[in-house]
């Protein structure tokens, strides 16, 4: 164990404070045009023309890309998985967000590309736009896709992760009281400080060099080939280097755009977002609206969890469902809650597509639990404290999904916390440990739902 | 028009109206100094003119005809780090690398004009300058390890 405790150099230390490594926007090939993208001005809108004659007149504009150029129009993030399409590479006869890409230029140089963009001649018809996930739940909502606006992304065009754990009704019945909350978490632009960037150069074998910021090298090549309808031979994917991610360089969003425009034009062609595309364009952490009704006893056992979650997509699902079902599997939090009722969709709006971010899915669901074990707390009158450590994940207990712990860690936190902030508990909670639970912490309603682990 | 970078005069293309930023990193083939939002906000781009740090972003290249002009591959190399590039690496100042350039030219202008620099005038001279992935800490921790090892 060398390493455990050691300091060890990074790897790319000296490469960073040398300024040597190499960004996707650091390399240069001769011969490279770069790209600028008409981007929707509005939120929703039906497309009525696009006429980008004038702009291909422009002295120095090599290839303009529609959606007519790509060979596999719409995709889907998770399709591999069995999960519809639903997202065109370019707009063809809709946007649904302010910033979707619609056309595509390559030109000599970035002014000349944006010259050609703004040359084109763009005919919108606006429709309503839905930025709050709750009113696009709404069953008379303006409708945003063919499906309506809850995705069906499960077999089956199902459009509900469902976690069913123990009784639900019976834990409602015992309950001294229930404690109600609703919790919803903005949406967080990732903000890296490398704006997304690719580079796509087409080789005389006829494959494509493909220099990626992405942060799933893997998965961007199969969005790439996917969309572009080639083998996956055809494509070198050159990453690894990443100007900060967080989660937002996990969606394909820039590779295939340009490797169509690298092979139209049959030169380099390098895109490069600028910070306000970033911002109003790029994918963010979602926002999330978390409806939780907790049953508890009067001494702070929480016996039962009934749960709405709506995952606000975006106008694009991505890896939206990916999220929700980590959402799902997390919904207790730290705590152990016996039996569950938790209902999950994901549900299109008019903004920005949403991805992961840190924690995707889970941190939104922290957040609520947290909030709300503090509410209950408060309604009972009891110590928030001694409220999570009895609660609290121990060896055994089993995940909302069925997992047994073997490995929790709230007890240890909670107490930790304790300590930093001087906080004085009782012996008997000073003295807990993450342990199996036996005797006054293994009650009647927590017996059927401890694992193997424990026995 | 002649630019002189890292103490080499290099004779560059006549648009005296474009940001050095683009000057450096796509006529002469510099490419430390970062486009990260081309508006003087990251301080990303940010490189030394006469000493003293500049967003090059939003210096016209004619503005420093005839000055020094310093990027970090001016400071040291792999084998010969300068002390602020051995501080940021062995005190973990940087983590996806690409704010590190304009850190570690504003420390180093700070240490040259105040090698005795405390943590408040460290902040000071660092507040343009956003990383988003170490919050911080470490680069502090890095920067005062540069000013300790200089005094």
């Amino acid at each position: 164990m060398k390493a455990v405790g050691a300091r060890l150099p990074r790897y790319d230390g000296v490469a960073h404070v040398t300024g040597r490594t190499q960004y996707v926007d650091d390399v240069r090939v001769p011969n490279m045009l770069w790209a600028k993208a008409l981007r929707s001005p509005v939120h929703h809108a039906g497309i009525k023309k696009l006429d980008t004659k004038k702009a291909a007149a422009i002295k120095g504009v090599q290839a303009i890309i529609t959606w007519e150029d790509v060979p596999r129009l719409v995709y889907g993030h998770l399709e591999a998985l069995g999960i519809p399409g639903d997202e065109p590479l370019l707009a063809k006869d809709e946007v649904r967000y302010k910033g979707q890409p619609i056309a595509f230029v390559a030109a000599e140089d970035e002014e000349t590309a944006q010259a050609a963009v703004e040359a084109m001649q763009l005919d919108l018809e606006e429709r309503p736009a839905l930025f709050d996930v709750r009113k696009a739940a709404d069953p008379d909502a303006p409708q945003i896709h063919h499906w309506g606006n809850w995705y069906p992304h499960f077999e089956n065009e199902m459009d509900v992760r469902q976690i069913r754990k123990g009784d639900i009704d019976r834990a409602f019945d015992q309950a001294d009281t229930i404690v109600s909350g609703v919790y919803r978490p903005a949406a967080i632009e990732h903000v890296p400080l490398e704006p997304q960037t690719a580079l796509v150069v087409p080789e005389p074998s006829g494959r494509l060099t493909i220099y990626s910021c992405t942060q799933a090298l893997y998965f961007s090549m199969g969005v790439v080939a996917a969309h572009l309808e080639v083998p996956l031979n055809r494509l070198k994917v050159v990453g690894g280097t990443v100007g900060g991610g967080f989660g937002g360089k996990v969606d394909t969003a820039t590779e295939t755009i340009s490797a169509l425009a690298a092979m139209k034009s049959g030169r380099p062609v390098k895109w490069r977002w600028t910070r306000e595309e970033e911002f109003l364009c790029s994918s963010t952490r979602a926002p999330w609206h978390m409806e939780i009704a907790d049953a508890v006893t009067k001494d702070g056992w929480i016996l039962g969890r009934r749960m709405l979650t709506l995952h606000d997509s975006g106008a694009y699902a991505r890896f939206s469902p990916y999220g929700l079902t980590k959402h799902s599997f997390h919904h207790t939090g730290a705590y152990t809650i016996p039996n569950l009722h938790f209902d999950g969709y994901v549900v299109f709006t008019n903004r920005v597509p949403t991805t992961a971010m840190r924690g995707f899915g889970v941190t939104s669901v922290s957040f609520a639990t947290e909030l709300h074990v503090s509410r209950i707390a408060e309604a009972l009158g009891i110590d928030p404290f001694e409220l999570r450590l009895k609660n609290a994940n121990r060896i055994g207990d089993t995940s909302p999904n069925g997992i047994a712990y073997t490995d929790p860690s709230t007890v240890q936190t909670i107490l930790a916390i304790a300590d930093a902030i001087g906080h004085e508990l009782p012996g008997d909670f000073r003295a807990m440990s993450r342990d199996a639970r036996a005797d006054a912490l293994l009650p009647e309603h927590l017996v059927a739902q401890v694992g193997e682990a424990s026995h | 028009m002649n630019l002189t970078v890292n103490g080499v005069e290099r004779e560059v293309d006549g648009n005296g109206l474009r940001p050095l930023l683009f000057v450096l990193r796509e006529e002469l083939g510099i490419t430390s100094p970062k486009a990260g939002c081309q508006q003087g906000g990251c301080g990303a781009c940010t490189v030394l003119v006469d000493g003293e740090p500049r967003r090059s972003c939003l210096v016209p290249a004619a503005a420093v005809e005839g000055a020094a002009i310093t990027t970090v591959e001016g400071l040291g190399t792999p084998e010969r780090l300068a002390p602020v590039q051995a501080a940021f690496h062995e005190h973990y100042g940087s983590q996806c690398g690409f704010c590190t350039p304009g850190f570690l030219l504003a420390t180093h202008a700070l240490i040259e004009r105040s090698p005795q620099a405390n943590r408040e005038q460290i902040e000071e001279a660092l507040a343009g300058h956003a990383c988003r992935c170490t919050g911080y800490v470490k680069i502090l921790e890095a920067v005062e390890a540069a000013v300790g090892g200089a005094a």
